[in-house]
């Protein structure tokens, strides 16, 4: 599927790009078919069960889409993070 | 009221030994700083803040809550509980951003955003807020465990709140979040364990899963089954107009910061994760199993609805949950299950506890009054808010009477009108902080004239929740969209510093092309060629 990017520097992953927005499409729906797929397999009803087993295949899906954007963000952002904690603690006493 | 054996006595006391100890132990990881004290040392695997987003938001007040809406309205009660969808969007857009920021709490982040006057009062506003929020949340979980032990032992509703806050307050004053977080992760685990063997059980004893299809059909309610059985577009007890205006809110309001009251206790669950990616799985993860729980609760109510289909007092029908345990569970499991209602009801006072005292410490005390304050005055400053906290919970806690109308009234009305300008002031560069600090003050005079006082002297008439919102929405936005325009724009330079930082999503072209040309940022395309 090589219309989703996997390979990600970190200055390409700091914009938002159609992984992002696909995530966010994808996200809300496993929580639906997660919560009615709970509660109707609960019940033994079939399409329940079916909705779950949606639920499950679009959170991998997802997974698949967002997590090396979110891994590439998150090594590059721990290096710059020492820098702007001491900004922060600045701002909090009122030298900045 | 219920017989207890020594068995469940036993279970009771060696679970609430267990929590508390577990909190204290992680004293000395606690007191090292007031990054300790407040959010770990920003050192969690996702996991952790996962647990602690889902046992937080399990309190002694949600099975009552869920009971109440499911025994309502069948399987389509389970939206009224959808609200917390508001973080399959967050988890990836506001936590990534807020995280990012750095800062210590949502009123902090209003220093990192905005800048100037606005600013400040900003900070102030939404410290001294969230203060009050917290004690008021405090005070009807408290309540809600009052209520509990009232039809449990016939103890007076004070006790439980006075005994069961002060228990947790041990742990919270002697090792803060360290102690909130590792006791959410057993608290978590045993509260989930023990709502999926109870909830099994009641729809055991209802019939099992074809008894109660079964029986609903025999009674003409399959309706419950169904989670869209709208009653029409907009009339009945779940138009179809309320189910799309809750998704509005609840989906839409991910882009936001602030658009739901449980933003507050997620940024801190966001600011303790130990990397961007951790942040956002925890919110996603966390809200998942809420999500999952919600819907286990819901069908053993649905059991309970077949076991006793004729009760009309809201409060009655609220206990459905508790009643499957307390009436059904065997000697000796009871003791399991009141446990795990502590572990539940713990969890929440715990994160609330702390949560309140970290806007009293980092936002008022620290900022506003002692600015040089040393990383041990800070932890006692956190220590003794703390204190005020739970002290001030008792007292909101005895005024409170009905936990659904409050609820409700916290969900829907107090997030109204505030809710576009929290999704605005992350997407929109030229949303200033005037503009986002008149939209609260609209919001609280409007909510208050819609809801009771326009109604009571019937210059309105009582209009359904979903219309209450959208005109609180569109009344706030008449005032703040001019005050945003009529005031300047943030400083560039501080909205720069932000965007660099924070890389927001939305609108921020200008201030993106004024970090280019600064050379601060990497050109677009010269990004991507670098990724070859």
């Amino acid at each position: 599927m090589s219309w989703i990017r996997r390979r990600w520097t970190a200055a390409e992953a700091d914009f938002w790009t159609k992984e992002d927005y696909l995530t966010f499409i994808i996200s809300p729906l496993v929580y639906v078919m997660l919560m009615i797929g709970t509660a109707l397999s609960m019940l033994l009803r079939w399409y329940g069960f079916l909705l779950l087993g949606v639920g499950v295949v679009l959170f991998l899906l997802m997974i698949w889409v967002i997590d090396p954007k979110l891994k590439a963000i998150s090594g590059d952002y721990e290096h710059k993070q020492k820098h702007y904690l001491e900004d922060l603690e600045k701002i909090a006493r009122w030298e900045k | 009221m219920v017989h207890f054996a020594f068995l469940d006595w036993f279970w009771v006391i060696s679970f609430i030994l267990l929590m508390t100890v577990c909190g204290v132990l992680f004293y000395r990881l606690g007191k090292r700083s007031m990054a300790d004290f407040f959010l770990a040392g920003r050192g969690l695997p996702w996991w952790l803040p996962a647990t602690s987003v889902y046992a937080t938001h399990t309190a002694t007040d949600t099975p009552i809550w869920v009971s109440g809406v499911v025994y309502q309205h069948g399987l389509r009660g389970l939206w009224y509980t959808f609200f917390s969808a508001w973080c399959a969007i967050s988890a990836f857009a506001s936590t990534r951003i807020f995280r990012r920021s750095l800062a210590y709490t949502q009123a902090e982040w209003q220093t990192l955003r905005f800048s100037g006057l606005g600013a400040e009062l900003l900070r102030g506003w939404i410290a001294g807020w969230q203060v009050f929020m917290n004690m008021f949340i405090l005070g009807w979980v408290g309540m809600a465990m009052g209520k509990l032990c009232n039809y449990l032992f016939g103890w007076p509703q004070w006790v439980a709140l006075v005994l069961f806050s002060t228990i947790c307050a041990v742990y919270v004053l002697a090792a803060g979040y360290w102690g909130v977080v590792m006791s959410d992760f057993q608290q978590g685990v045993i509260a989930f364990l023990v709502i999926v063997i109870v909830s099994f059980w009641g729809i055991s004893v209802a019939g099992g899963p074809q008894g109660i299809v079964g029986k609903l059909s025999e009674m003409g309610q399959s309706w419950r089954l169904n989670p869209f059985s709208f009653t029409g577009l907009t009339g009945g007890e779940f138009p179809l107009i309320w189910f799309l205006t809750m998704l509005v809110i609840a989906v839409i309001g991910g882009f936001g910061m602030g658009t739901s009251i449980d933003w507050y206790p997620e940024a801190q669950r966001i600011q303790s994760a130990k990397t961007v990616r951790d942040a956002s799985y925890s919110i996603w993860a966390g809200t998942a199993l809420i999500v999952i729980r919600n819907s286990i609760w819901a069908v053993a109510i649905l059991g309970f609805f077949v076991l006793y289909p004729n009760i009309r007092e809201t409060a009655q029908y609220e206990m459905a949950w508790y009643r499957i345990g307390f009436e059904y569970l065997p000697v000796g499991m009871v003791g399991l299950f009141f446990a795990a209602i502590v572990a539940i009801h713990l969890s929440t006072i715990s994160a609330h506890l702390n949560l309140g005292a970290s806007y009293a410490t980092r936002d008022l005390y620290h900022h506003y009054f002692k600015p040089k304050a040393t990383e041990k005055e800070l932890v006692w400053a956190g220590r003794i808010s703390t204190l005020i906290l739970l002290v001030g919970s008792f007292i909101y806690g005895s005024m409170i009477k009905e936990i659904t109308q409050w609820l409700i009234f916290a969900l829907w009305i107090m997030a109204a009108g505030i809710w576009l300008p929290s999704i605005l002031q992350v997407v929109w560069w030229r949303f200033n902080s005037w503009g986002y600090l008149s939209s609260w003050i609209a919001n609280l005079g409007l909510s208050w004239l819609v809801v009771w006082v326009l109604p009571e002297f019937h210059l309105l008439p009582d209009l359904p929740d979903y219309l209450q919102f959208w005109i609180m929405m569109v009344l706030g936005g008449l005032l703040y969209l001019p005050i945003t325009f009529l005031t300047k724009p943030e400083d560039m330079d501080r909205l720069v510093k932000y965007y660099v930082m924070s890389r927001p999503l939305g609108w921020w072209k200008p201030v993106r092309l004024e970090a280019e040309r600064r050379g601060l940022i990497a050109l677009r395309a010269e990004a991507a060629k670098g990724g070859g």
